[in-house]
């Protein structure tokens, strides 16, 4: 495992069961194996390193538009002919990512939506998910604890909180931004290659 | 307050496993109903659990947590858990997650059904079923 990967993973106990994790902004979690691409940058730009916005949604912060939010991106890229193996892994990285956004940024106010945003570039595509909930949401990466199986069935973590390790395994990149009111999480998987997401499959 | 869009139905597999039909959705909203299911599908004779998830239409990490929690509740019975009609995505899951240490995977459920053979002690006559229906959604 990458040395800055086992910065942010720990073995403590979980303090309260069925947490969900948030990465500290800056930090980049990606496979070890992989080589990293520039993710797409400021929400404000366009075109930032070779990176076009296909198309941007709003999803209402309500339980269960995750799956809209699966279905957004899925008409975005249905021009990409991703494979279905490659749609179901990036669709299940959006789900995740946005019910995150959802929960732990917009709080599930409705009136606060969930910023979706898709962009393209030569070799890769990527997904920015940006809620309300800025830097005070956020636990620093020691207290994020990677799941368990063993652990979780001796009930010594929480059964939950699978959801930021799915992303991690479903793409091939993950970047977080933050500043004090807006957070970002932004998936980026490449188009072509062996990636460890296909490695691991 | 959405509504889980999730149905389960068990029957039992000669007397001596259970067979638990997953259709729709696995999240928090299912998490009552596929409890409520597995301990109508459980009996003292009940020796292994088999999950058919040939009609899931979605899981997300939620249900991959209840999922856990089934797996510990089969522990405690000494039950042994078997799961079949994964599609490839939650199959890669399962594996990922590493569930498939706890849980057997199949392709369909024949081959599910013939691998109770090897529970020990088992003789296995042609099988009879009887569902009971359990509904998530009202």
């Amino acid at each position: 495992m990458a040395p800055f990967l086992q910065r942010f993973l720990s073995r403590k106990r979980t303090k309260r069961a069925g947490t969900k994790k948030r990465v500290q902004p800056g930090h980049v979690v990606a496979s070890p194996a992989s080589q990293s691409v520039s993710p797409p940058g400021d929400s404000a730009s366009n075109d930032t390193d070779g990176w076009q916005m296909i198309q941007s949604y709003r999803v209402p912060s309500v339980l269960g538009n995750e799956r809209l939010a699966m279905s957004y991106v899925a008409e975005a890229l249905k021009s990409f002919h991703l494979t279905r193996r490659r749609l179901d892994q990036l669709g299940t990285a959006v789900a995740e990512a946005t019910m995150n956004a959802m929960e732990h940024g917009n709080h599930y106010n409705p009136e606060i939506p969930v910023i979706l945003q898709v962009f393209s570039a030569n070799q890769a595509i990527a997904v920015r998910i940006s809620d309300k909930g800025g830097s005070s949401q956020l636990l620093a990466p020691e207290h994020y604890e990677t799941p368990d199986i063993e652990a979780k069935l001796a009930e010594l973590q929480s059964p939950r909180g699978w959801g930021l390790f799915l992303i991690q395994n479903m793409v091939d990149e993950m970047h977080v931004r933050s500043d004090a009111e807006n957070h970002s999480v932004e998936l980026v998987m490449r188009l072509e290659g062996t990636t460890h997401t296909d490695q691991n499959a | 307050m959405p509504e889980a869009n999730i149905s389960l139905y068990h029957r039992s597999v000669n007397g001596i496993a259970s067979i638990i039909d997953i259709h729709g959705e696995l999240t928090a909203f299912a998490e009552k109903p596929l409890i409520d299911t597995y301990t109508a599908a459980c009996t003292p004779q009940t020796r292994a659990i088999l999950l058919n998830f040939s009609g899931l239409q979605y899981m997300n990490s939620s249900g991959v947590g209840l999922i856990v929690t089934l797996v510990i509740r089969a522990n405690s019975q000494k039950q042994c858990m078997m799961a079949y009609g994964l599609s490839e995505h939650y199959q890669h899951i399962f594996r990922l997650t590493r569930l498939t240490d706890a849980i057997q995977i199949f392709p369909g459920e024949r081959e599910a059904v013939r691998a109770l053979r090897t529970l020990p002690g088992v003789v296995t006559p042609k099988s009879r079923f009887q569902g009971r229906f359990l509904q998530g959604r009202k």
